[in-house]
């Protein structure tokens, strides 16, 4: 019995070595300080490119992909959601997380930066421990990141942030104005994530989305605001979401917890599957 | 206090008719504090005297805490007035954003609208 406690003990003394040489390895003065909450800007809404108006985005979609924005376009424009999917609660995924629409708080580890989005509570891990992007992996909304700190000025800190992430799946869009990105899922995003070199309270995140519905990458570049003593909420989508999609259409729940039609001269539901008394 | 004065919502808000508002007056049922955006529950009495509950839907409490409110800012029984955006299909359900509420005195909300 001794001599099990006295490896037991060799055991913790040599774990909290080794925790501590972890944790000594993590020099935080290389990094920046991106500490704290990040908000989009005043004025900027859920949309892609926050230097257009969520109505002149201009995207550079292919004529398939154009075509089915317009007919997305139409369809809200009746009432519906269109292309756009996360009125059932379903994530923004990867790239229209980076909208912001709810604060994100940034967490630098050695191997893996934490970007935390309070909207539905999305997380990105972005790995930066030098591996490769796996073959294998199961695609995901979020995606698989990897990313490599720049130290751009030389001054032995790093100041930029490269990630490129992969492996994602659908359905997503851009922005609630329904931008598609290609059913097939092979988008690639590449960011370039640096603190404003006049404002360090400012954030850039330059934005370049690589996918099939597009005629060529498309760069945007956001911007994000610290925000002193910020609060936090929770934000649990499916608490409180009233929309319910049934078929093909898309209904209100009215107080009492019954299916509304949101559009005018919306069709029933199919209600195959119960009896129904013979008329 | 900043704020927008529109409902920013992650999804599209097609469904209410926004070039049609109303103005609605009634009592507070319920207010639903919930992600992914609250709902005012509201008595509203119709010309012909019948009750009709309104589902009433706002902003996230994301949004609506960064302006002053809490899930206690309204309260069952409170008398309200509004102009909401109805639902296109003409049924009891609408979406309303904080500058267009206020309580039946005149009196705002939340301090600062």
């Amino acid at each position: 019995m001794r001599n099990r406690g006295s490896i037991a003990g060799i055991m913790l003394t040599a774990m909290l070595a080794l925790a501590n040489t972890t944790t000594m390895a993590f020099d935080e003065t290389k990094y920046p300080d991106w500490i704290g909450q990040w908000r989009r800007p005043a004025g900027v809404g859920n949309q892609w490119d926050t230097s257009k108006p969520v109505s002149k985005q201009e995207a550079p979609l292919t004529a398939e992909y154009q075509a089915i924005f317009e007919a997305n376009l139409a369809d809200q424009a009746a009432g519906g959601q269109g292309t756009d999917p996360t009125y059932t609660c379903l994530p923004d995924g990867m790239p229209r997380a980076m909208n912001v629409i709810f604060p994100m708080e940034i967490i630098i580890q050695p191997n893996v930066t934490h970007i935390i989005i309070e909207y539905l509570s999305m997380l990105r891990r972005i790995y930066t421990d030098g591996r490769q992007s796996p073959n294998d992996k199961d695609p995901s909304f979020m995606g698989y990141s990897i990313g490599k700190w720049i130290d751009e000025d030389g001054d032995g800190r790093y100041d930029m942030l490269e990630v490129e992430t992969r492996d994602l799946k659908g359905p997503r869009a851009f922005d609630a104005s329904g931008i598609p990105l290609h059913a097939d899922n092979q988008t690639v995003v590449k960011e370039r994530i640096y603190l404003d070199k006049a404002n360090s309270n400012i954030l850039h995140d330059e934005v370049t989305t690589i996918d099939h519905a597009l005629t060529r990458p498309w760069t945007v570049i956001k911007s994000y605001h610290r925000v002193p003593n910020p609060i936090w909420i929770e934000a649990i989508c499916a608490e409180g979401n009233q929309h319910v999609r049934i078929g093909s259409e898309i209904y209100m729940l009215s107080a009492e917890g019954l299916l509304m039609p949101a559009k005018k001269n919306q069709p029933l539901p199919d209600l195959k599957y119960f009896k129904q008394p013979r008329q | 206090m900043v704020t927008s004065g529109v409902t920013v919502a992650h999804h599209s808000f097609a469904m209410f008719d926004k070039e049609n508002p109303i103005d609605l007056e009634g009592i507070v049922q319920e207010f639903k504090y919930v992600s992914p955006h609250s709902f005012i529950l509201l008595r509203v009495k119709d010309q012909d005297g019948a009750t009709t509950v309104w589902n009433l839907e706002g902003g996230a409490p994301s949004i609506l805490a960064r302006d002053g409110w809490t899930s206690t800012a309204l309260k069952p029984g409170d008398q309200i007035i509004l102009r909401i955006a109805p639902l296109q299909s003409g049924a009891p359900g609408g979406s309303w954003s904080v500058d267009k509420i206020k309580f039946k005195d005149g009196q705002p909300i939340v301090v600062g609208h």
